[in-house]
């Protein structure tokens, strides 16, 4: 005769009197007070806070609204940019452009005049103010102010005190 | 200290949450046994048991700042219990030899284990240990999901739905496992009463 299941859960609800001794569950009490105390001393103060702040990264939920705003601003941002109103590239493009504004100037000379650039007299020298244009080299490295002179002679130097003003 | 004076769990949450470890302790004092019901016949070992209620309560203390309180304690904690078992229960692999503690000797008494060895039932034959070594070698024939299932309901009395919180899958999954698992231990028990 095979157990229906009525008295297969009755035979189940028996395991329930399985119990370990009496006193046991205040002597384990003891024993996790015990490793508690070991694991403090055990871990820093910065790995307890790492635990706990992962720990509540974890249990952190992310509402369901939030799914549907971080949409909506993609769609808002998406609209923005296609439409026009707004082109980042556009306005790079015109920023970098005025910096060079006198450049096509020169050029354009440069370019119609041609080969004639060395025989014409006529040509306006102000547009090659190579101030203005070009960029300043100034060295890396110069030397300190309160740094002693240092004299050299035939490649050797007649002095090896080193000025330690780095 | 009797149940019905002390304070409500939530209470006794957020005392914990601000450093009072008396209040745990109540916690420990309410839920380790049936923590360790539950513990125990997943693992079908008192020394497992045992380190893990210890490490179960442990990690509940280190993550109790992140509970929310959107489920109970008592959710909460099985949960935690179940998830830890199960990897415990997998990283050790199978193993038969179980430690077989002897039953209360209240369960002369409980109305089921008369009723059950006084109708004419294969069970009437056998005598307790030999009862409790067919019941353990029974359970630990099926999956550590399965046992999580079947300690919950047959031997907690956990209804279906705070079962379904406490792993986290629908109702109807808990109810299939536990018609499969059902079926499993009846074969089994037939089994060996055959032998």
């Amino acid at each position: 005769m095979m157990l229906d299941d009525q008295q297969l859960q009755k035979l189940l609800r028996i395991k329930r009197f399985e119990q370990p001794p009496p006193g046991y569950f205040n002597q384990a009490l003891k024993e996790f007070h015990r490793r508690q105390r070991e694991e403090l001393l055990r871990h820093s103060a910065f790995q307890i806070w790492f635990e706990r702040v992962a720990s509540g990264i974890w249990s952190f939920r992310v509402p369901s609204y939030a799914y549907g705003a971080a949409f909506g601003f993609f769609l808002v941002v998406t609209v923005f940019v296609g439409s026009g109103i707004w082109n980042p590239s556009q306005e790079q493009l015109q920023a970098s452009s005025s910096v060079t504004q006198a450049a096509p100037v020169l050029f354009e000379s440069l370019d119609t005049q041609g080969q004639s650039l060395a025989l014409n007299a006529n040509l306006d020298w102000s547009k090659f103010d190579r101030p203005a244009l070009s960029t300043q080299i100034v060295p890396a490295l110069q030397p300190s102010p309160d740094a002693l002179p240092r004299y050299i002679l035939d490649g050797r130097p007649l002095s090896y005190k080193a000025s330690f003003s780095f | 200290m009797d149940d019905e004076n002390l304070p409500d769990d939530e209470t006794l949450v957020r005392r914990t949450q601000t450093g009072d470890t008396q209040a745990f302790d109540i916690l420990w004092q309410k839920y380790s046994p049936r923590v360790y019901v539950l513990v125990y016949n997943m693992t079908a070992d008192h020394e497992d048991a045992n380190d893990l209620l210890l490490e179960v309560f442990a990690k509940a203390y280190r993550s109790i700042s992140g509970f929310k309180g959107r489920s109970s304690f008592y959710t909460w904690i099985h949960a935690i219990a179940v998830n830890m078992t199960i990897n415990f229960v997998k990283k050790r692999g199978r193993r038969l030899q179980m430690s077989l503690d002897d039953l209360d000797a209240n369960v002369q008494n409980d109305p089921e284990f008369i009723d059950l060895t006084a109708t004419n039932t294969p069970i009437r034959e056998v005598d307790l240990s030999e009862l409790q070594q067919r019941l353990n070698e029974a359970m630990m024939k099926l999956s550590v999901e399965h046992r999580a299932v079947v300690t919950m309901f047959d031997i907690q009395g956990i209804p279906h739905a705070e079962i379904a919180n406490i792993l986290g899958i629908p109702e109807t999954t808990v109810r299939s496992r536990l018609f499969y698992a059902h079926r499993q231990l009846q074969n089994y028990l037939e089994e060996f009463r055959k032998k």
